[in-house]
């Protein structure tokens, strides 16, 4: 997979992220730079607009996380755009989102924003795809010590970092060509 | 002048309220719709000057909502912030009547260099 280079403001300089080994090459498809590309821009438009707490890179193999959303999308291609993060990124997300203190940021406040967001880069990224998809409702979890499993799908682009001291991944997941499982 | 947000989603609403605000544009009354149908409605009702409409929501898509406005001979200023954006949508929001289309996620100074020319 390639390098990633840097987006714009609110971005890591250099988020040379490793992906799978072993996964097949989709020419033409989103990968790690067009992530990068995505949430640079969540970043500067929301989380970041000032410039001061930008995403850093960081190993996707290390990320933690105990809240996450997702999209699903269908039609010409299969597969999940998913944020993960810890609850604390999480309730910083959303009082960056709504422009709350995080100790003022309810349950729901966290749902909402989380699905949102989903919700915008999976837009995106069904923007890069091939014409005939569609996006599913956002689904959010926001759960500590639970393990979440998503069946016959591979990585296929990812973007791993901490926000100020806190996990924070983006992740774009292809079905297995007949999603049966390995 | 009064302005329509119509989105499904209640965080939208309130970040496109606030780009608003932020871009100067914070002196205007908003009117808010959760679906389709109810954006719809409310340009019936409450006669906006403009509409910024969400593309995919539940009841009657954005886009479906500016198409029944324009054959009912509604031409309220009515455009699209959306989180999705290919060729084809673009080209749809034109023939309907669309004056602008944002994409998610957007800045005050898009909003200001979209909105300046049509709020003044």
């Amino acid at each position: 997979m390639s390098h990633v280079q840097p987006a714009g403001a609110g971005t890591p300089a250099d988020a040379g992220m490793p992906a799978d080994a072993g996964m097949p090459a989709d020419a033409g498809m989103p990968a790690d730079a067009d992530l990068q590309e995505i949430v640079g821009e969540v970043w500067s438009s929301y989380l970041d607009p000032e410039g001061l707490h930008p995403l850093l890179p960081a190993d996707p193999a290390k990320a933690k996380f105990d809240a996450m959303s997702a999209v699903s999308i269908t039609g010409s291609w299969h597969g999940h755009v998913m944020f993960a993060c810890t609850e604390k990124a999480a309730r910083n997300v959303a009082a960056a989102f709504l422009a709350m203190d995080p100790s003022e940021v309810s349950d729901e406040d966290v749902a909402d924003v989380l699905g949102e967001l989903a919700n915008i880069v999976g837009g995106n990224v069904k923007s890069m795809l091939p014409n005939g998809c569609f996006l599913s409702l956002p689904h959010v979890v926001l759960s500590q010590d639970t393990s979440t499993h998503w069946p016959g799908v591979d990585r296929m682009a990812v973007l791993s970092g901490t926000w100020q001291g806190e996990s924070v991944t983006v992740s774009m997941w292809k079905q297995r060509d007949g999603g049966t499982p390995q | 002048m009064k302005i329509l947000i119509a989105d499904d989603s209640r965080v939208m609403r309130q970040i496109v309220t606030r780009t608003l605000r932020q871009a100067g544009f914070g002196d205007h009354d908003l009117v808010e719709a959760a679906d389709g149908r109810q954006a719809y409605e409310l340009v019936t009702k409450e006669s906006p000057d403009l509409v910024i409409s969400d593309w995919n929501m539940p009841e009657m898509t954005g886009v479906e909502v500016l198409r029944r406005l324009r054959a009912s001979g509604n031409g309220v200023k009515f455009g699209f912030v959306t989180s999705e954006c290919t060729p084809e949508m673009q080209q749809q929001a034109k023939e309907a009547g669309a004056l602008f289309f944002i994409i998610k996620p957007f800045t005050a100074e898009r909003f200001d260099e979209v909105f300046s020319p049509i709020l003044g």
